[in-house]
């Protein structure tokens, strides 16, 4: 296969998957998510000769740094969208609650909203991108070791963060077992 | 009590099998850009100039906004920001519901017909970080060919203002009518709303809408409103299309018949609004045929921080055949 044969099976097999990471980052704003990831998708294109076996875990590092420049780019009417409070997402509707009442939902998220955000990136990454270490180093840009390291820092900085906000039914759930 | 990482699972704000962005075939705007990057030379990612709600960030744009305004320009450009609409104090308004019946009537010959492809003038609002926001006034047609592929020609242009230079979405001071893209796209195999036919049955036509809005559930009403105006950027309805649609806005709450309007390009309408938080919505109809005529959308209340007052316009499309 020719590298744009390559890309074009990689464009159709993830781009539903690049969507999610960046919709995930921008708190679900729909009207954004599709023009940050035609920027991620132009960007990989003209990197396509670089397009490792298994891409995803690398466009996840291109959208990564296509986020950095979009919040920057859309602060400005983002703020005004929130301040209209006319995205369903700002009020939170898109928060997954679990199937029990003591959801984690919103609080996880300020526990998550507390740590750097090196650390939470590479919480999301295991947790919701479901990326294991070795593709958790591919896309940040670090060696296997490193990232192992940071997500073992980040998940013991956001257990102290959720143990010191947890609601009293979770501790006392804890204290139980 | 759930490890750390089990709890962040369960707080994924956009699941897989959440309503948005689920796995399966690409859509069209997807299927689009993976043509234009496989056949044509990649550019910059064009900002679209209607964005969430046609606020585009020209910084440049604004500054030399700001130029012109003080350098004494000979031939006045047409900047200046639209006025609302304005409903006729002395009409009597027309309920969806009468509305939708003389559509159902006027569709009884079929004529005319659905045709892909659009032809829009739109105004839409371009902000920047520190000048006050600027409209910018397009016209936009797309014409399908025998082969499936389909081409686009936008040019800036006033209808108000005829004659006068026009600021372009690229930052530039352009004669009225320069034509600032004009691109031919190959066959697209897409055939997911809204690129497929619209359907002429009220149920289906409401699920044609949902999966237009990328949603995998019922639309709210702003949510039906932009389904609307990504439906009519891609087709010009036929008398049967613009019937159903009639038919499912008047089988919809939440929209208000405040009476008549002309136009931005001088044709008489019938409004009907939704007051949605920060913003209002308002669809000028056919009075005859019930055909969607255009949608604006204004500010409901000032935003100083942002140069934005109530009842300035965000956006405005004036769909023609």
């Amino acid at each position: 296969m020719s590298n744009d044969e390559i890309f074009a099976a990689a464009y159709r097999e993830h781009y539903w998957a690049v969507s999610r990471y960046v919709a995930r980052r921008l708190d679900g704003r729909t009207s954004e998510v599709e023009e940050v990831v035609a920027e991620v998708f132009t960007v990989a294109w003209r990197r396509r000769a670089d397009l490792p076996a298994a891409p995803l875990p690398w466009l996840y590092g291109v959208a990564r740094n296509c986020l950095a420049n979009a919040v920057r780019g859309y602060g400005r009417r983002r703020r005004l969208v929130d301040r209209l409070g006319n995205d369903e997402t700002a009020h939170g509707r898109q928060i997954v609650d679990s199937p029990d009442t003591e959801a984690p939902g919103a609080w996880v998220h300020e526990a998550l909203n507390r740590l750097s955000p090196a650390d939470r990136e590479v919480l999301r990454l295991t947790a919701w991108e479901e990326l294991a270490v070795e593709e958790v180093a591919v896309a940040l840009g670090c060696g296997r070791r490193a990232a192992a390291m940071r997500l073992h820092r980040a998940r013991r900085r956001l257990r102290a963060e959720i143990d010191r906000m947890s609601p009293p039914t979770v501790s006392k759930e804890r204290s139980h077992g | 009590m759930a490890d750390e990482l089990e709890l962040l699972r369960r707080a994924n704000p956009v699941p897989v099998d959440g309503p948005h962005f689920g796995d399966g075939p690409l859509d069209h705007h997807a299927e689009r850009h993976l043509n234009r990057l496989l056949h044509e030379r990649p550019s910059p990612v064009r900002r679209r100039t209607r964005l969430a709600w046609g606020l585009a960030a020209t910084t440049v744009v604004a500054a030399l906004v700001s130029a012109l305004l003080f350098t004494g320009q000979t031939t006045a450009p047409a900047i200046a920001a639209p006025r609302p609409l304005l409903v006729r104090a002395d009409s009597t308004p027309v309920s969806l519901e009468t509305l939708a019946e003389r559509a159902r009537a006027a569709a009884a010959d079929g004529a005319p017909k659905l045709r892909k492809g659009t032809h829009v003038q739109a105004w839409s609002m371009g902000m920047s970080d520190d000048k006050p926001p600027i409209t910018l006034p397009e016209e936009r047609i797309v014409r399908w060919h025998a082969d499936d592929s389909h081409t686009e020609i936008v040019v800036a242009t006033d209808p108000r203002h005829p004659g006068r230079p026009v600021l372009s979405g690229e930052g530039e001071l352009v004669e009225d009518g320069h034509v600032l893209s004009r691109q031919t796209y190959p066959p697209s195999w897409s055939d997911a709303p809204p690129q497929s036919p619209p359907p002429t049955d009220v149920t289906r036509l409401r699920a044609y809408l949902q999966e237009a809005g990328y949603s995998k559930t019922p639309l709210n009403i702003g949510e039906l409103l932009d389904a609307v105006a990504s439906l009519l950027d891609t087709w010009t309805l036929g008398a049967r299309e613009s019937a159903t649609l009639a038919r499912l806005l008047a089988d919809t709450e939440g929209l208000r018949p405040l009476g008549q309007v002309t136009d931005r390009l001088g044709r008489r309408g019938q409004a009907y609004v939704y007051d949605g938080p920060g913003a209002r919505r308002m669809l000028i109809m056919d009075p005859v045929t019930g055909a969607v005529l255009g949608l604006e959308t204004t500010f409901t209340k000032a935003e100083p921080e942002y140069g934005v007052k109530a009842g300035d316009v965000m956006s405005y499309s004036a769909w023609m055949r």
